[in-house]
């Protein structure tokens, strides 16, 4: 199974990561799932592929009862990102989903009825846990033409989805950049080929710029913290994107 | 909970088989409905020389829109047990990734979703036994009816021959077109059989 690490606590607001399951299939990418929890109240974060249901649901009902997740946040329609709505759907037919109102149409094909979705408009919102509010942020055509990422501003996490996504070699996947330099050259190939809009990574760097972030958490490969986040916006505003190669 | 997937398992392969009999059998039963058409037209010609014909093919012409009602009512059928078997499919699969995710549980996850499997298998079992039981019920009845439907064409179809020697110029096309009719309605009798045999494994 999976591992559940918090990754930030204070008072009743937490936040875990679930990660790295060694008995993962290498034909499936390997995704990291988060839960938020507020005062006993909780959102889901790219809860994943059907395949990996197991890994995530098992890990995470060692820090909390599934049962109270209340809502899921899918940054966008991917399969690694969504497929698994069906099986949470399972255990409470009540969720929640936030996504863009792109795919409200196209993720029901995974699960859910008329009730489960809530529709994200494109200049995003807020989503309230407990009693905190948390803000989905315009993150468009980065990779997917209907994507948000999610910022907790008590816990200054920024939830980035496939921005920040490294694909990390056996021995170099800890859960934290440590070297930075290092890290990069295994996100390098990713940034290229996947994020498609030149324009659209110039807006989110601008706008991630503005927000206080002491964590950057990627939905593959590892957490930037403090410096390592001003850094990779730097590194991917330099970075020419929609390139199949060079 | 293994068991129940298998069990599923079984099940849809045998409504996937039966679905496929009851293709065939509507594909056969479509070519009645030309017989019939081409009996009467042959009768029409013979005229005063096949009288006792001509009435029959009447009778045949009748036979193959029942069957015709018969086989959509049968096409409908097979749409609703797809659907039934599709969930069917779903549900199985779900079951599989819960036995995985019990695997690797422990603790209170263990315990939760324990619980969770009991009460969603008791209750979904029951549902689907109850599904499947309905859908062989239905089938079942479909079929005898279907059954008795055919075996009044045979006989027609009998005699439609006997008729046919009757015909005099006409009486080899007569018989042609008889024995054409006998010849489908048995084929349609035996896939029926099947069908039968299938539902009491
Ligand atoms: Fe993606
Ligand atoms: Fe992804």
């Amino acid at each position: 199974m999976k591992t559940a690490r918090v990754i930030f606590e204070e008072d009743s607001h937490k936040w875990i990561a679930l990660v790295r399951d060694p008995n993962r299939p290498d034909y499936l990418i390997d995704t990291n799932e988060y839960l938020v929890i507020d005062n006993n109240d909780a959102i889901l974060l790219d809860p994943g592929g059907n395949e990996i249901f197991p890994a995530v649901f098992s890990a995470l009902s060692t820090e909390f009862d599934p049962r109270k997740i209340r809502q899921i946040f899918a940054s966008h329609q991917d399969p690694d990102i969504i497929s698994s709505l069906s099986l949470w759907l399972e255990f409470n037919p009540e969720l929640k989903c936030h996504i863009s109102w792109l795919w409200a149409g196209f993720v029901p094909h995974f699960g859910g009825n008329k009730e489960t979705f809530v529709a994200i408009p494109d200049g995003g919102a807020d989503i309230a846990v407990g009693n905190q509010r948390l803000q989905a942020i315009p993150a468009h055509y980065l990779h997917s033409s209907g994507n948000f990422h999610l910022y907790d501003p008590k816990a200054k996490i920024l939830f980035s989805g496939d921005v920040g996504a490294a694909l990390l070699p056996p021995g170099e996947d800890g859960l934290f950049v440590e070297d930075f330099d290092r890290h990069i050259r295994h996100a390098e190939g990713f940034h290229r080929r996947w994020m498609g809009s030149e324009k659209a990574k110039n807006d989110w760097c601008s706008r991630v710029a503005q927000l206080d972030i002491e964590m950057m958490c990627p939905q593959h490969g590892a957490i930037y913290r403090g410096e390592q986040v001003r850094r990779f916006i730097d590194w991917f505003a330099r970075l020419e994107v929609g390139v199949i190669r060079g | 909970m293994a068991a129940v997937t298998q069990d599923s398992g079984v099940e849809l392969r045998r409504i996937v088989r039966t679905n496929e009999e009851i293709k065939s059998v509507v594909a056969t039963a479509s070519r009645i409905n030309l017989m019939a058409m081409n009996a009467i037209f042959l009768a029409k010609r013979a005229g005063q020389t096949a009288l006792g014909f001509g009435v029959l093919s009447n009778e045949l012409r009748r036979f193959a829109m029942d069957l015709q009602k018969q086989m959509a009512l049968l096409r409908e059928m097979t749409y609703g047990s797809v659907a039934t078997v599709t969930a069917l499919v779903k549900q199985a699969r779900v079951n599989r990734v819960l036995e995985r995710t019990r695997k690797e549980s422990g603790g209170s996850g263990l315990t939760l979703i324990d619980e969770f499997m009991r009460t969603r298998h008791g209750a979904s079992s029951v549902r689907h036994r109850e599904q499947i039981a309905a859908l062989n019920r239905r089938l079942n009845q479909m079929i005898a009816d279907t059954a008795q439907l055919v075996e009044l064409g045979s006989v027609l179809a009998r005699s439609a021959k006997i008729e046919a020697a009757y015909g005099g110029p006409f009486a080899a096309a007569l018989m042609q077109v008889s024995s054409d009719f006998e010849r489908t309605i048995g084929t349609i009798q035996r896939s029926l059989e099947n069908l039968t045999k299938q539902q009491d494994v």
